[in-house]
């Protein structure tokens, strides 16, 4: 995996503020609660940037900002140089040709009365392809590409497996060639097995087109292991960003040290000491 | 990407690999269920009856013959004559025509006003959504004869307008069934994947939710079509409906009472007809239903006659045998002791499939062991044959369980109650789900105490009161009388290992108990399971996916893959030194042991081969045995 340091970012995330629309105190009174605030990143072309954090971070929210599927209430995100915002409400579709996504829970993100090839021919018509022979030409690419055989086309999500749902969740986000991707939650919901298979086959996906990704986790183990980089957020900011071995080597924030002590270890050497460490923080007046 | 990736573990549940469309699957549910397919046959000869019925019937539905009037069934008049001297055999066979006929242009009219309604509230939400949703209301507390009454009353009595009075009574009702699905579907991901697709809102409207309109509709559908027969037979005996010469079941039947005593026989015919037509309506809409959604209520199959009981002293002297091999804490006391514990289950089809298969786990006093497994590897369902609360459809068909010293596995239901209340703790993955939302946190502590342990209230308040501050709530007095939903995910757990210590379990059952939550919490609540075995010397059966949970918090661990345990070990020789292919594969996917490798260890087909074939020689070792 190879990353320019010199080129210019893809993504540039700046001071962004996303909030959600909640009920007020007065039945038709709505008020804005915001979920992210005062958050800075980049994602520079082929990198993969981690953005972990517990539930209830804003680590999706963010996400879901650069989808377009929320607003953005205050500060910038910028595609490419071109500021987001400035499309109203509106979105290109050149834009959604550019960034795509793939979502925590595999069943869910497809259609279950559609065949799953529905699933990408319908995103390829959109985007302008129309001849019979070249969507099924690029649909049985993209599922190959996946490790999917043109079998799997033909069927319906709920008679594959979690494993290659999300495999046609990733032929449906990589049939347009996107440049960025954003991985929610991505393979937190398959099995240890399955889950090293398709963290496999996104680092293949990166080499073969130099896509960016957004990898949003809550496994640290996962992130360490796939991003370039890492951002930790907390309560809806960005705590800390670092180089991901630089980040789990020396962490510089006092919340990022917690959720690496907290996450639990690969090997069950040196627990009792991780055990009376923790108990020693916790009792301590720190908090 | 030269490997060829494939699916995840087949386990035990998943269904046989065949292509299948969606109908044919639903057209295959529908076939196991004879009810479903009776009223369809009736509906079905109903519909032919209705379309030649110009040629079935003998004589002319409306045709007055004053010669034989009121007479009883004969050979020339099967179901008598009225007091017309009407063949009232043929007048039910041409009943069947208006019925259907009636019944059908309502639901239409019904879903052409309804469904629109319900797409737009259910789409646009807001204002729109208000609005419109509080008419329904009041449409839908109107009684539905009254409406039907007024329309015919204003436009007088035709088929059409009685088609229209029936189909508004129902209109409110398909509008909500529209609106809700919408509501349902809408925040649903792929709704979303279809919009970062670039999707118009009108293609994903019709091109992505509506398919899954189609479903609920169809079966709302065929239900209002029985209700709608009964309210057109009902508007027609009391005179509101049809002219009383159009042959009409409900009208037969007003005619019918009227002649009671004279003419009995003119009773049954259409009263039968229309119970008949009601019920295959609704029969076949709630099957529909059911097939629909793949739903099947299952009757849970009892355990049959002797069965478990003679397999138990097979299993009894086969334990005897495997005794030193399976358990390494054979020195301890044992608080779990289950050998050769299988679950079977009844597939819809017949055929019966071993979730679990002879799974022999045993906990020491004090000791924590962990039950490794991934999605369907049955570790789940072997801890529900623990706690005796098996899913309907399962049970146990062989194996020993028990409870210190106590063999629990075929005890009834109350004893199995009052041994699962006085020595075992359970604790779930979903807090919210274990708790009952509508008691205080208070009042589920203090039943169980005061039942169990025969506790005066005062002094279960105050034991309620320690078990809170002892998980770590603070402020446990005052937070007894909050609901568990004032409580967050972790505090919930915290509440929920409570209630599992107020029995001063001998055994602490934690199914996934950590897994739904978040880092931080997951550590302290492991770490609290652990102060409280140091504390208590309960044992711990550790169930989860997660091989960090196993390395941070278990002395021994058993790995399950399709419903066997293919390994049991202490931890550290587990993670140092696996002996079966399967765990040392789970271990070389972990992400967190190939840090700063470019790929992951993947179990591809090979190695999956490897795996499978060593399953299948240590079943075909046991049945030999």
């Amino acid at each position: 995996m190879t990353v320019s340091m010199n080129d210019r970012p893809l993504l540039e995330v700046r001071n962004l503020a996303v909030g959600y629309e909640a009920r007020g105190t007065w039945p038709f009174g709505t008020r804005t609660v915001k979920a992210v605030e005062g958050v800075s990143f980049d994602i520079r072309p082929g990198e993969t940037l981690g953005l972990v954090g517990e539930s209830g971070s804003g680590k999706s929210t963010t996400g879901r900002a650069i989808l377009r599927l929320l607003p953005v209430l205050e500060g910038s995100i910028r595609f490419d140089g071109q500021d987001l915002s400035d499309w109203g409400k509106q979105t290109p579709l050149s834009y959604r040709k550019q960034v795509q996504a793939v979502f925590q829970d595999p069943s869910a993100s497809l259609n279950p009365r559609q065949l799953v090839s529905h699933a990408i021919e319908m995103t390829l018509r959109r985007h302008g392809v129309t001849k019979r022979s070249e969507l099924h030409e690029r649909s049985l690419a993209a599922f190959e590409m996946v490790g999917l055989s043109g079998d799997h086309l033909g069927r319906f999500p709920n008679e594959l497996s979690g494993g290659q749902q999300q495999r046609v969740a990733i032929a449906r986000a990589l049939v347009l060639e996107p440049r960025l991707v954003v991985c929610d939650e991505a393979v937190s919901a398959l099995d240890l097995s399955t889950q090293s298979q398709i963290i496999n086959l996104l680092s293949d996906l990166q080499q073969l087109t130099g896509v960016s990704y957004l990898f949003i986790a809550h496994d640290l183990g996962v992130v360490r292991h796939i991003a370039h980089r890492v951002g930790v957020m907390n309560h809806g900011s960005l705590v800390e960003l670092a180089e991901t071995e630089e980040l789990f080597a020396s962490p510089k924030n006092a919340y990022t040290q917690r959720l690496l002590d907290a996450t639990p270890a690969a090997h069950p050497a040196g627990r009792e000491e991780r055990r009376a460490h923790r108990l020693a923080s916790r009792t301590a007046p720190a908090a | 990407m030269s490997e060829t990736f494939t699916s995840n573990f087949h386990s035990v549940e998943a269904a046989p690999p065949q292509r299948s469309t969606n109908l044919g699957r639903i057209l295959a549910r529908v076939r196991r269920q004879p009810a479903t397919l009776i009223s369809f046959g009736f509906i079905v000869l109903l519909a032919v009856v209705a379309v030649t019925a110009p040629w079935l019937a003998p004589l002319d539905p409306t045709a007055s013959d004053f010669d034989s009037v009121l007479q009883p069934p004969s050979a020339e008049h099967l179901l008598g004559t009225d007091d017309l001297g009407r063949d009232q055999f043929s007048r039910l066979l041409f009943g069947t025509q208006i019925v259907l006929l009636v019944a059908l242009g309502a639901v239409v009219v019904a879903a052409v006003l309804g469904v629109p309604l319900g797409l737009v509230f259910g789409f646009y939400g807001g204002w729109w959504d208000r609005i419109g949703m509080r008419f329904i209301d009041m449409a839908q507390a109107l009684p539905g004869m009254l409406i039907g009454l007024t329309v015919i009353t204003i436009f007088g009595r035709n088929i059409f307008i009685l088609m229209i009075a029936i189909g508004l009574i129902f209109a409110s009702a398909f509008a909500r069934v529209t609106r809700a699905t919408v509501l349902g579907e809408r925040g649903k991901l792929y709704v979303e994947a279809a919009e970062v697709a670039g999707l118009r809102k009108p293609q994903i409207i019709f091109g992505q939710v509506f398919p899954n309109l189609i479903g609920p509709m169809i079966t709302q559908a065929a239900v209002f079509l029985g209700s709608a027969i009964m309210i057109e037979s009902a508007m027609s005996f009391l005179g509101i409906g049809l002219d009383s010469d159009t042959p009409s079941w409900g009208a037969m039947l007003s005619l019918a009472v009227e002649k009671q005593n004279v003419a009995p026989y003119l009773t049954w015919p259409p009263g039968i007809a229309i119970i008949l037509t009601v019920l295959a309506f609704n029969v076949f809409g709630d099957g529909l239903n059911d097939a629909l959604t793949g739903e099947k209520r299952r009757n849970a199959p009892r355990i049959r006659g002797g069965a478990p009981r003679a397999a138990l002293s097979t299993a009894a002297s086969r334990a005897t045998q495997t005794a030193d091999a399976a358990t390494g804490a054979t020195s301890q006391a044992l608080v779990l002791e289950a050998r050769d514990v299988t679950v079977a289950l009844n597939r819809p089809s017949g055929e019966q499939v071993n979730l679990v298969s002879g799974v022999s786990v045993s906990v020491g006093k004090g000791e924590v062991v962990g039950l490794l497994g991934e999605s369907g590897s049955g570790k789940s369902t072997f801890a529900r044959a623990v706690l005796g609360m098996l899913p309907a459809g399962t049970w146990l068909a062989d194996g020993t369980i028990t409870l210190a010293g106590e063999e629990i596995s075929h005890r009834s239901a109350k004893e199995l109650r009052h041994i699962r209340g006085d020595r075992l703790g359970a604790v779930f993955q979903d807090p919210m789900s274990a708790l009952s939302p509508v008691h205080t946190i208070g009042a589920q502590l203090i039943e169980p105490l005061r039942i169990h342990k025969g506790m005066s209230r005062p002094a279960a308040r105050a034991r309620a009161v320690e078990l809170l501050e002892r998980v770590g709530v603070k402020n446990a007095a005052g937070r007894l009388d909050d609901y568990p939903h004032q409580f967050s995910g972790g505090m919930a757990q915290r509440v929920a290992i409570a209630m599992a210590l107020a029995a001063e379990p001998e055994l602490l059952i934690a199914d996934e108990a950590t897994s739904a939550l978040d880092v931080t919490t997951q550590s302290q609540v492991l770490d609290l399971i652990l102060d409280l075995r140091d504390e208590f010397g309960m044992g711990v059966l550790m169930i989860t996916h997660s091989l960090g949970v196993v390395a941070e918090t278990c002395d021994r661990a058993a790995v399950m893959y399709r419903g066997r345990v293919v390994e049991t070990a202490g931890v550290e020789k587990l993670f140092d030194n696996p002996e079966h292919p399967y765990t040392a594969a789970l271990l070389a996917a972990n992400p967190v042991n190939a840090v700063g490798q470019d790929r992951l260890a993947t179990i591809d087909p090979e190695l999956r081969a490897v795996i499978d074939a060593s399953i299948d020689a240590q079943a075909k070792k046991e049945a030999v045995r």
